[in-house]
C-alpha cells in the first residue's frame, strides 16, 4: 500500500541491475601465462591484495604460481572496499598475501576472518618496529616498498609462505627470493646515484599524499605530502598554504602527482605558488600505492621505482629561468 | 437542472457556471456522480450537503484542481482556462500553513498576481487595491501582522480579501464559515451580499443548514449526486433534506423543523 | 591596508565557498518554504550514477564531462521524484527517500564495479561526492560564482511566483499558474547548484548549505524576502567562518568546518532570536501567564475579553 505502482516498478527494474553490477567480476585479474603449468599438478593459486605485493609474489614464485591481484592498477588501497566477489576470490586461494601495516585499510576485517581458514601472509611483518616510521597512534607508515633495502627483507616471508603451500619447490622459492633481494639491492645503488644528481638545495619531494617517507629516508630527500599517510583524510586550507610557502621559499621547480590519488590538491598548490610569482610545474606522475598497468613501463616494482626516480630527477633538476636571471635560490 | 429565471425563448446567454454530467472519482471510488447544474444569474448560491458528500470536490472540479472522470464545466460558456481572470477562489483554511512568513498584506497582494503576470512585482496600484479589499473585510489595521497571529475569523477574512483583490465576476468559496465565530460569519456574509449586489455570482460550499436558508438565494443539495437545486425555500424541504441527509437522522429532524419554520416566516 | 597577508589559496577558496554559501542559502530558502528541503540531498545522491556513466562512456576522468553526466542524472533523479509525487500516492518524504536510496545504490554499484571491470583510472569515483574544498582553484571559483549569480538572477525573477506556489498551491493553480512548471524550475535550480558545487565542496556540504541557513533565517524574520536574503547571508558567513578557521590551523578540513559554522548559527538562532527564539517564547509565555493570573485575581468572573475575533 505505501509502495504503489510506479515506485515498486522502478525499484523492481533497478534491483536486478544493481545486483548484476555488484557481482560483475574483474576482467583484468592478471594471471601467469597458462602454457607453463606443470603437467598433472595445478599451480597454487595466490591472491595478492595490491599490485606491489603481487609483483613481489610473481618475482619469487615465477611460473610455478598463478597470481591473482585483487586491486587493478591505479586503485587506491587505502580506500579500497572489497566486493562479495573479492571475498570469493580470497576464499578460493591457496595463499593470500597482503602488504600489511594497515595499507589495505578496509580489508583488515576480511583478512582477519580469512586467517582462520586459509593461509595469509603479511609481507611487512618481518620488519621490526624500529626500522619503520611511526605515524602516531601506535601505527606505522605502510609504504615500505619505496625503500628497496627494506622491501628486500620482505622477500623471505613470501618465500616461506609459498614453501608451506608448495613444499616441493621450497628451495626454488628461497633461491628466487635471495636473487630478487640481490636485484633490489642493486636497484637501490642505481637509484641512489641518480638521486645524487639533484642539487642538494632542491632535494624536496612534494607529492599528493605522504607515501614517500621511506623513499625520502633512504635517499636523503625531504618528503612532504599534501594529504597525510592515508588518503582518507581531507586536506585543509592551512596544509595547502603551508606547502605553498614551502615551495616558494625553497624555490622548488616541480611538484608531483600520483596515479592513484586525485591531483586536485597539488594543482591548487601549484596555482597558489604561481600566484606569488614562483614558477612551479607539475613535474610528472609518480607511482605511489600502485604499479602501472600493461604498457605503462612500470608493471614491476623495479620498473616503477626507476621511472619514479627519472621523473623526480627530471623535475627537480630543471633550471628555472627565473633562478638564473635573479640569482635567487 | 437549470435554476435560471423564466423568459422569452430567445437564445439564452451562456450560464455563468455550467456543470454538465460532472463525475469525479478517486481511484475506483466515485465522489461526485453525474451532476448537471446550471447557474445563470448573479446570486448568493449555496452548495449544501453532509460531510463527505463531495461539495468541495464539486468546486475543485470546476476549478480544474481535481481531474474529471466524466463531463465538463464551463464558465460563461468557455473552459476555465480562457476566463480565469473572472473567477476568484477562496480555498479552505486548512490547506495553508499559517506559519508561512507572510503578513496579511502579502497574502492579499497575491490576489493581484494573476493580472500582473510573470516576473512583474506588485506596484502602488496593486497595493491600493489590496488596501481597499482589506478595508471591505475590516482588516485594514492588521495589514502588517503575520498571518499565524490571526484568529480563525480573521484568517478567513484575509482569504476573502485576497479573492476580492482578484476583482472577479464569479467567486467560489469553500467552507468559508467553518471554525469562524458568529460575529465574523456575519461580517463575511455582509461582504458576500455586497458582491451579489454588485452583480457577481457567489457560490459557497456551506455546512450549516441553519444559516443556509437565511443567507442563500438559491441552493443545491448534494450527496454525491445532485438531489435538488433551486430557490432556497423551495429546495430546503424536509423531503429533500431527508433524501440528502439519509443516515444523519438527528440532524435531519432538528434542522428540518428549523428550516421549515424559517421558510414560513414572512 | 590588510593587517596580514591573506594567502592566495585562502582567498580563492573563500570566494568559491562564499558564492556557493550565499546562493545555496537563497535557493534553499525557496525549497524550505515549499517544504521540499531534501531536494538538494536527492540531487546530490543522484549525481553518482551520472558520474559513473559519463566515465564509462568517455573512458576518462574528464571533469567537465563528469559534471555533465552528474547534471543529467540529477535532473533524471529529480524527475523521477516529481513523477512519483504526481502519479502515485507516495508522499514527499517517502518519494525522496526512494530516489535517494535507489539512485545512490545504483551509483555505488556502478562505481564499485567499474574498477573491477578493468578501468585503471577509475578508482575513487565516489570521492567525487566528497569534494576537496581546500583545493578550489581560481577557475573553480569563477565557475561557482557564475552559477551562483545565475541562480540568484532566476530567484529574483520568479520570487513572487515561487512564494505563491509555496504558500497556497491550490489557489495558485486555480488562478492559472503552472504550479508543476514552477516546481520543476526550482528543482532544476537546486540540481544545478548542487552539481556545480560538488567537485568544490562536495555533496554533504552543498546539501547542508541548502537547508541549514534558511532554517536559521526563519527564526529572525516573518517575511519571505528578508528570509531569503538572510539565509544567503548566513550561508555566506558560515562559508567564510569555515574557511578562516581551516586556514588558521593545520589538519582541519575546510568543508566540514563550514557545515559546523552553519550549525552553530542555527543553534544560536534557535535559542536567541527575538520573538521566535526559544528563550523569547519562554519569556512571552511567562509574561502572559503572569498577566492572566493577575487578571484572574483581580476580576470576580471569568476573564473578560479575549483574543479579538
Amino acid at each position: 500500500m505505501p509502495w504503489p505502482g510506479l515506485a515498486s516498478q522502478v525499484a523492481g527494474m533497478l534491483t536486478p541491475l544493481v545486483v548484476l553490477a555488484a557481482g560483475c567480476g574483474p576482467a583484468t585479474s592478471v594471471v601467469s601465462p597458462a602454457g607453463s603449468a606443470v603437467a598433472g599438478i595445478s599451480r597454487p593459486r595466490i591472491v595478492a591484495t595490491t599490485t606491489v605485493v603481487a609483483d613481489l609474489v610473481r618475482q619469487i614464485g615465477g611460473d610455478r604460481v598463478a597470481v591473482d591481484c585483487l586491486m587493478a592498477p591505479g586503485i587506491d588501497p587505502h580506500s579500497y572496499k572489497p566486493t562479495p566477489r573479492d571475498a570469493d576470490r580470497l576464499a578460493g586461494a591457496d595463499l593470500v598475501v597482503a602488504s600489511g601495516l594497515h595499507l589495505e585499510g578496509k580489508l583488515a576485517g576480511i583478512l582477519e576472518r580469512l586467517g582462520d581458514r586459509r593461509p595469509v601472509a603479511i609481507a611487512a611483518e618481518a620488519l621490526p618496529a624500529e626500522d619503520l616510521i611511526a605515524v602516531g597512534g601506535g601505527l606505522h607508515d605502510p609504504h615500505v616498498w619505496f625503500d628497496p633495502k627494506l622491501w628486500s627483507r620482505c622477500a623471505p616471508v613470501v618465500a616461506e609462505a609459498l614453501a608451506r603451500v608448495d613444499p616441493a619447490a621450497a628451495e626454488t622459492y628461497r633461491e628466487r627470493a635471495a636473487a630478487y633481494a640481490t636485484r633490489l639491492l642493486e636497484l637501490d645503488e642505481r637509484l641512489r646515484s641518480r638521486i645524487a644528481s639533484i642539487p642538494p638545495d632542491r632535494r624536496v619531494l612534494v607529492t599528493a599524499h605522504d607515501a614517500f617517507r621511506y623513499f625520502g629516508r633512504a635517499y636523503g630527500l625531504e618528503v612532504v605530502g599534501v594529504q597525510g599517510t592515508s588518503t582518507e583524510s581531507e586536506a585543509g586550507l592551512a596544509d595547502i598554504n603551508r606547502l605553498v610557502d614551502l615551495v616558494v621559499n625553497r624555490g622548488l621547480p616541480a611538484v608531483f602527482i600520483e596515479t592513484s590519488v586525485s591531483n586536485r590538491n597539488v594543482t591548487a598548490l601549484c596555482e597558489g605558488a604561481r600566484a606569488r610569482g614562483h614558477q612551479v610545474v607539475l613535474g610528472g606522475t609518480l607511482h605511489s600505492d600502485s604499479l602501472g598497468g600493461p604498457g605503462s613501463n612500470a608493471e614491476t616494482l623495479e620498473a616503477a621505482l626507476t621511472r619514479n626516480v627519472e621523473t623526480i630527477v627530471a623535475g627537480l633538476t630543471v633550471a628555472t629561468g627565473l633562478e638564473e636571471a635573479t640569482g635567487e635560490p | 437542472m437549470s435554476v435560471g429565471g423564466t423568459g422569452p425563448r430567445a437564445p439564452a446567454p451562456a450560464p455563468i457556471i455550467d456543470f454538465h454530467d460532472v463525475t469525479v472519482a478517486y481511484g475506483r471510488r466515485p465522489v461526485i456522480w453525474n451532476v448537471d447544474l446550471e447557474i445563470d444569474a448573479a446570486c448568493l448560491f449555496g452548495i449544501i450537503g453532509p460531510n463527505g458528500a463531495g461539495k468541495s470536490t464539486l468546486l475543485k472540479a470546476a476549478l480544474g484542481l481535481v481531474p474529471l472522470v466524466g463531463g465538463r464545466v464551463r464558465f460563461f460558456g468557455q473552459p476555465l482556462g480562457k476566463v480565469r481572470s473572472r473567477v476568484g477562489y477562496v480555498p479552505q483554511r486548512e490547506t495553508v500553513d499559517w506559519d508561512f512568513p507572510v503578513n496579511v498584506m502579502d497574502v492579499v497582494l497575491m490576489g493581484t498576481y494573476g493580472r500582473l503576470g510573470w516576473f512583474r512585482r506588485p506596484g502602488s496600484r496593486e497595493r491600493l487595491l489590496a488596501r481597499e479589499s482589506l478595508d471591505r473585510v475590516g482588516l485594514a489595521d492588521l495589514a502588517s501582522r503575520q498571518i499565524g497571529r490571526l484568529s480563525g475569523g480573521q484568517q478567513q477574512r484575509v482569504f476573502l480579501a485576497r479573492a476580492l483583490a482578484q476583482q472577479a465576476d464569479v467567486y467560489l468559496l469553500d467552507e468559508p464559515m467553518a471554525g469562524v465565530d458568529v460575529r465574523s460569519q456575519e461580517g463575511i456574509f455582509r461582504v458576500l451580499a455586497e458582491l451579489r449586489a454588485e452583480g457577481r455570482l457567489v457560490v459557497v460550499v456551506h455546512h450549516d443548514l441553519r444559516t443556509a436558508a437565511e443567507w442563500f438565494d438559491r441552493v443545491a443539495l448534494v450527496d454525491m449526486r445532485l438531489v435538488a437545486a433551486g430557490p432556497a425555500a423551495a429546495v430546503l424541504t424536509p423531503d429533500n433534506l431527508r433524501r440528502t441527509y439519509a443516515g444523519h437522522i438527528d440532524v435531519l429532524e432538528e434542522l428540518g423543523q428549523a428550516v421549515a419554520k424559517r421558510g414560513r416566516t414572512p | 591596508m590588510m593587517p596580514f597577508d591573506i594567502a592566495y589559496n585562502t582567498l580563492v577558496v573563500a570566494a568559491g565557498v562564499a558564492a556557493v554559501g550565499f546562493a545555496a542559502g537563497v535557493v534553499g530558502g525557496l525549497c524550505v518554504l515549499r517544504k521540499r528541503a531534501l531536494v538538494g540531498d536527492a540531487a546530490a545522491h543522484a549525481t553518482l550514477v551520472g558520474v559513473a556513466c559519463a566515465f564509462l562512456i568517455t573512458g576518462r576522468r574528464d571533469l567537465p564531462m563528469l559534471l555533465v553526466g552528474a547534471l543529467l542524472s540529477a535532473f533524471a533523479g529529480l524527475g523521477v521524484l516529481v513523477l512519483l509525487r504526481r502519479f502515485t500516492r507516495t508522499r514527499d518524504d517517502a518519494a525522496t527517500a526512494i530516489v535517494i536510496g535507489v539512485s545512490f545504490g545504483l551509483g555505488i554499484a556502478l562505481v564499485s564495479g567499474i574498477p573491477a571491470w578493468g578501468y585503471p583510472d577509475s578508482a575513487g569515483l565516489e570521492q567525487f561526492l566528497l569534494g576537496h574544498t581546500a583545493a578550489i582553484t581560481a577557475r573553480d571559483a569563477l565557475l561557482l560564482t557564475g552559477v551562483a549569480c545565475g541562480a540568484l538572477a532566476i530567484v529574483a525573477l520568479i520570487c513572487k511566483e515561487a512564494a505563491l506556489v509555496a504558500f497556497d498551491a491550490a489557489f495558485a493553480a486555480a488562478a492559472g499558474w503552472p504550479v508543476a512548471l514552477i516546481d520543476y524550475l526550482l528543482v532544476a535550480l537546486v540540481a544545478t547548484m548542487v552539481v556545480v558545487g560538488l567537485p568544490a565542496v562536495g555533496a554533504v556540504l552543498v546539501t547542508a548549505l541548502v537547508v541549514i541557513p534558511p532554517t536559521a533565517a526563519r527564526f529572525w524574520t516573518d517575511r519571505v524576502g528578508p528570509m531569503l536574503l538572510l539565509g544567503g547571508a548566513i550561508g555566506l558567513v558560515a562559508a567564510l567562518a569555515g574557511v578562516v578557521v581551516s586556514a588558521a590551523r593545520p589538519g582541519l578540513a575546510t568543508g566540514p568546518l563550514v557545515v559546523l559554522a552553519a550549525a552553530v548559527v542555527f543553534l544560536v538562532s534557535f535559542f536567541a532570536a527575538p520573538s521566535r527564539g526559544w528563550i523569547a517564547r519562554r519569556m512571552q509565555q511567562a509574561r502572559l501567564s503572569r498577566t492572566w493570573n493577575l487578571a484572574a485575581d483581580s476580576s470576580p468572573g471569568p476573564a473578560s475579553g479575549g483574543p479579538d475575533c
